[in-house]
């Protein structure tokens, strides 16, 4: 046998790791261990047994070994220790890795998150939140906001009527009700009836039309509408007011563009765009490469609306909007198919946060 | 609108590309469509030296513009745009209006104008033909605005169209019998074969163009093909006219012919246009070697002008937000067409009979804004002089109900308002069937009623996901329902089949009755609205399975497991166990205003409580309900005050007859004012069992 050397110690203790890896369970690694610290037919107590039989100018080198090989086995095994001390487990130890009792946990749908966030913003700009019927009269939905019956835009709008009136919420037999409303503007006819300016409110709900069921069409849908009065209300405060939106419910950098439009309530009209938040404003697939995204449509509300509530068109002025929340939510979470929103699929609606 | 940009180049000097122009005029009120290649050939004689790329751009025009379904009428957008002058009349050269003298061997038509009412203005012309073929130029025109080009004479008259916007007809002037064009109402079930090939009744409403006999054109909507012009024409009788638009809209609605002359004159024409036009027709026939003009006839009776308004200076400001310069002001509108003259505060401004959507001061500012652009608006924040109002008490309610259901394991569905009647009509009893409001116009048998439930768009929604895999599923949904005395009200549904969550503790159990009473009972709780349940049935409820909830004496809501057959029916499999409920919510609101939570909380108690377990044997038959209410009458005769009974355990097998079950109820006493004692808790302990022993033959064990 050739005296120990340098190398030996490596190959040994490298014998020592991966006997130790090996051990199966605390005895099997103490029995490991005792096979080279051990007092009798060790490995390192054959290396002392050695020195003896050594010739003089070695005795002292083997004993180094010896003592290094000792040193650094005992250092791994009191970390084997350490290790396997945090390992065990105490008696009435739990898996704490097992799944816990969850409590089921449904889903909001996405276009009440949507409609819940864009509220939440109007809200802080000291809007409230008004709700109305979605059977309606014509008088409220489209006469008093200067669509008198035969006016072509009435047919811009294709309208779902009821086969027979139906009771009005009031109860009273004059107030009964032929269609569905097309737009949530209803409301605000109904609020500037009941109330007296200044006024501010955001109407959110469900409108009909006369439309089929496709990739981007659906015959029921949501809108929020929104609606200032009182002295002095301008075009730029809209612009302003909708830049604050567009800020917190799209990107901060957000900017708005009017695009003039027509809507018989509104005059001036315009389509409202924002820029693109994938892009900028720069061009990209998201906004087909215009920078701009089209959110909904907007105005000074006519006077002839005015004038219809019996609100002094010459006294008070006001703006009014309306986004579709089916719109916003098709934007901010990339979906693809608005049926989507209608079918209901879990797999669908757990996507979104509770 | 598919415009020609070579085409508005007749009218406007300007050279800017056709994307420049497609954008500029996107940004002031025209929505470009698409923008494709002009065709070959398009370039009149007098064009030849091209003023920049030309193409074809279909602009989407909005319903108030009728103007601008031509071009002229973007030739004065395009004037006010860059600022240049409209030229006065357009090419081609050396045929200018009046030019060559009309032919007076011509006939004249007789016309006769009976219903001034409908039909304002009346200008005919006669004319010659001689047979050709339409210039390539104009043909290219009209094919490139998307009219296929057909004999000389009707692609004048389509030229024309195009060009002024004012729909004009031609009549073969031989096949008008006694030379005549009347203007008249039609008679009750007057028949006419109209250009299509159609034959159409006609009523006393309608305007027609007749002669001495018959009915030869439906006023503004469509010509009659007796007196269509044909290759052996050799002389026409041109109509260029002005129809009251709500005539022509109803006329094309009830006879649901919607034409290109229609949709112009139910969107209004220019009163002023027809002579205009018919001069036009005429110089074009000339100029193309197609005929010669005759006179012209205008039947006017009362000429109409310009309409006067104010605009008054602050006024844009105010509205706009935005200072706009007079200069810019005035510029605006004169590029426009319009007659601006200086007033006190503001100007004095008169619009021409083209634009007819401009009746008050505020359309002139949307003109003036437009224009100025409203990219110059500096965003600014309306001045708050008001606290804001309350929001609508449903906002705060329905979002507790839906945090609370969601809560519970539920997920949110939104399904349609209304639905298929033959569905609808499974829901409801018999008797309440003629209550399911149908609507007038469906467009599919899908959605031909408004939903009298929301249970069936749930059951709906949850066959939907049992289709796509998934074995669990709940559902809720908040929304209207109608019926035709009790109109629009808003309720919350449940539908939910499957297991509870499934976990490695114990073995999974599937969703019962209880799970969903539980979730109600949760969210009246939350609701702060105290119920009752009931035993009741429903058409699409398992008899036995089913509960009516009230709160006080009425009825709010129902829950149940839903039959088999109706489970089928929607397309979920039948053997699944699905349970429904449906809260009506605005009797929930009301029952929420009389027990408003939270006024006023009551001091802790200051004394200690006495509990005691009761367990007994009753028949099974006795409901849960009965039994509380002989505790409860009981305990009100008792000295101690019961505070709480708890049911925590119900046991049926071993040591318990067959018809009898072993309940047991944790009884809580508690006095405010004072330490009960163990004699007075015993007392009334007693007291209970001996009305449980009296009311329903208990056994204490």
């Amino acid at each position: 046998m050739s005296l120990p050397d340098q190398a030996s110690v490596t190959a040994q203790l490298a014998a020592f790791t991966a006997d130790l890896a090996q051990a199966g369970s605390l005895r099997d690694a103490q029995a490991v261990r005792d096979r080279f610290l051990g007092r009798k037919n060790s490995v390192v107590a054959s290396w002392m047994a050695m020195i003896g039989g050594a010739p003089p100018a070695d005795k002292k080198a083997i004993g180094q070994r010896a003592n290094e090989l000792k040193q650094a086995i005992e250092a791994l095994w009191s970390e084997y220790q350490a290790r396997a001390e945090q390992n065990s487990r105490p008696a009435g130890a739990i898996d704490v890795t097992l799944p816990g009792r969850v409590p089921p946990l449904g889903r909001r749908h996405p276009l009440t998150l949507v409609r819940d966030r864009m509220e939440a913003i109007f809200t802080r700009m000291g809007f409230a939140i008004v709700e109305g019927p979605e059977v309606e009269d014509e008088w409220h939905c489209f006469d008093a906001l200067n669509m008198p019956a035969e006016h072509p835009a009435r047919d811009m709008q294709d309208t779902l009527y009821l086969a027979a009136p139906v009771v009005g919420e009031s109860g009273r037999p004059d107030d009964t009700r032929t269609m569905l409303r097309t737009h949530t503007s209803s409301i605000q006819v109904r609020y500037m009836q009941a109330h007296e300016p200044p006024i501010r409110i955001v109407a959110p709900g469900r409108v009909y039309r006369r439309d089929d069921l496709d990739l981007t069409h659906t015959p029921m849908f949501s809108q929020m509408e929104g609606l200032a009065v009182g002295e002095g209300i301008s075009l730029a405060d809209l612009k302003g007011t909708l830049t604050a939106f567009a800020r917190e419910m799209f990107s901060p950098s957000a900017r708005v563009r009017f695009r003039p439009s027509f809507f018989p309530y509104t005059e001036p009209s315009a389509e409202i765009d924002i820029s693109c938040w994938q892009c900028d404003g720069g061009g990209c697939p998201m906004c087909k490469r215009t920078g701009w995204i089209e959110i909904g449509g907007c105005g000074m509300v006519h006077p002839a609306v005015f004038e219809a509530v019996g609100y002094d068109p010459e006294r008070y002025t006001g703006f009014a909007f309306g986004i579709g929340i089916e719109r916003v939510t098709i934007l901010r979470h990339r979906v693809q198919d608005i049926r989507l929103f209608f079918e209901n699929d879990l797999r669908f609606l757990e996507q979104f946060p509770y | 609108m598919r415009l020609l940009v070579s085409w508005v180049r007749d009218f406007v000097a300007v050279t800017a590309s056709p994307e420049e122009i497609a954008e500029r005029l996107g940004l002031r009120g025209f929505e470009v469509a698409s923008i494709e290649p002009a065709p070959d050939g398009v370039l009149p004689p007098w064009q030849q030296a091209a003023a920049g790329a030309d193409a074809v751009i279909d602009f989407e025009v909005t319903a108030n513009r009728p103007d601008c379904l031509s071009v002229i009428g973007f030739a004065r957008e395009l004037s006010t745009l860059y600022d240049v002058p409209l030229h006065a009349w357009p090419m081609p050269a050396g045929t200018a209006a009046a030019a060559a003298a009309p032919d007076s061997s011509l006939p004249v038509v007789d016309v006769r104008l009976d219903d001034p009412e409908r039909c304002p203005r009346y200008a005919a012309a006669m004319a010659s033909v001689t047979p050709t073929t339409s210039p390539r130029w104009m043909t290219a025109r009209l094919e490139a605005a998307g009219v296929r080009p057909i004999s000389p004479v009707v692609d004048i008259t389509n030229y024309v169209l195009l060009e002024l916007g004012h729909p004009m007809h031609a009549f073969d002037f031989s096949r008008l019998g006694g030379g005549q064009l009347r203007i008249r109402r039609a008679t009750a079930g007057e028949a006419i074969t109209t250009l299509d090939g159609v034959t159409r009744t006609l009523d006393p409403e309608m305007l027609v163009i007749a002669d001495a006999g018959q009915a030869q054109a439906v006023a503004g909507v469509m010509g009659g093909g007796r007196s269509e012009v044909s290759s052996t024409t050799q002389v026409v009788a041109f109509e260029s006219a002005y129809f009251q638009p709500s005539s022509v809209r109803r006329t094309s609605k009830r006879l649901q012919l919607k034409t290109e002359a229609s949709a112009r004159f139910e969107r209004g024409t220019d009163v002023n246009a027809p002579v205009v036009a018919i001069n036009r027709a005429l110089a074009l026939m000339e100029a193309i070697g197609a005929g010669r003009r005759g006179a012209v006839i205008d039947r006017y009776p009362v000429p109409r002008g310009p309409l006067a308004m104010t605009l008054r200076r602050a006024r844009i400001g105010l509205i706009l937000g935005l200072t706009v310069p007079d200069a810019e002001v005035e510029r605006i509108l004169r590029r426009l067409g319009l007659t601006v003259a200086a007033a006190a505060d503001g100007w004095l401004v008169e619009v021409p009979t083209f634009r007819v959507d401009l009746l008050r001061e505020i359309d002139l500012i949307e003109e003036v804004g437009r224009h100025y652009g409203f990219e110059k608006l500096e965003p600014s924040f309306p001045a708050m002089t008001l606290a804001a109002a309350a929001a609508d008490v449903r906002i705060p309610r329905d979002r507790a109900i839906r945090t609370t259901l969601a809560a519970a394991g539920l997920t949110e569905a939104v399904t349609f308002g209304f639905i298929e009647g033959a569905t609808a009509r499974q829901f409801v009893t018999d008797a309440d069937a003629s209550q399911i409001v149908a609507i007038a116009n469906p467009l599919t048998a899908l959605f031909d009623v408004l939903r009298p439930s929301l249970v069936p768009g749930l059951l709906d929604a949850l066959a939907h996901n049992r289709r796509h895999g998934r074995r669990d599923v709940a559902l809720f949904e908040i929304g209207a329902r109608f019926g035709a005395a009790a109109g629009e009200r808003r309720g919350v549904g449940i539908a939910w089949t499957g297991a509870i969550a499934p976990h490695w503790s114990g073995s999974g159990r599937d969703v019962d009755f209880f799970d969903l009473k539980g979730v109600i009972e949760r969210l009246c709780d939350v609701l702060h609205v105290p119920v009752q349940w009931h035993p009741t049935t429903a058409p699409y409820l398992t008899p036995g399975q089913s509960a009516a909830v009230f709160c006080g004496p009425s009825a709010i809501g129902v829950a149940g497991l839903v039959l088999p057959k109706i489970v089928d029916g929607r397309g979920a499999p039948k053997q699944d166990k699905v349970y429904v409920a449906e809260l009506d919510l605005e009797s929930l609101a009301a029952a929420q205003l009389a027990n408003p939570a939270g006024e006023s909380v009551q001091p802790l108690p200051r004394f200690p409580s006495s509990v005691r377990d009761l367990s007994f044997v009753v028949a099974e038959r006795l409901s849960a309900e009965s039994i509380r209410g002989t505790i409860q009458a009981a305990a009100a005769a008792a000295p101690a005050p019961l505070v709480s009974m708890v049911f925590f355990d119900r046991y049926k097998g071993k040591g318990v007859a067959d018809d009898s079950v072993s309940l047991s109820v944790r009884l809580t006493f508690q006095a405010p004012g004072r330490t009960l004692t163990d004699v007075e808790a015993q007392q009334s302990f007693d007291m209970i069992v001996a009305a449980l022993v009296r009311e329903h033959g208990a056994l204490q064990r």
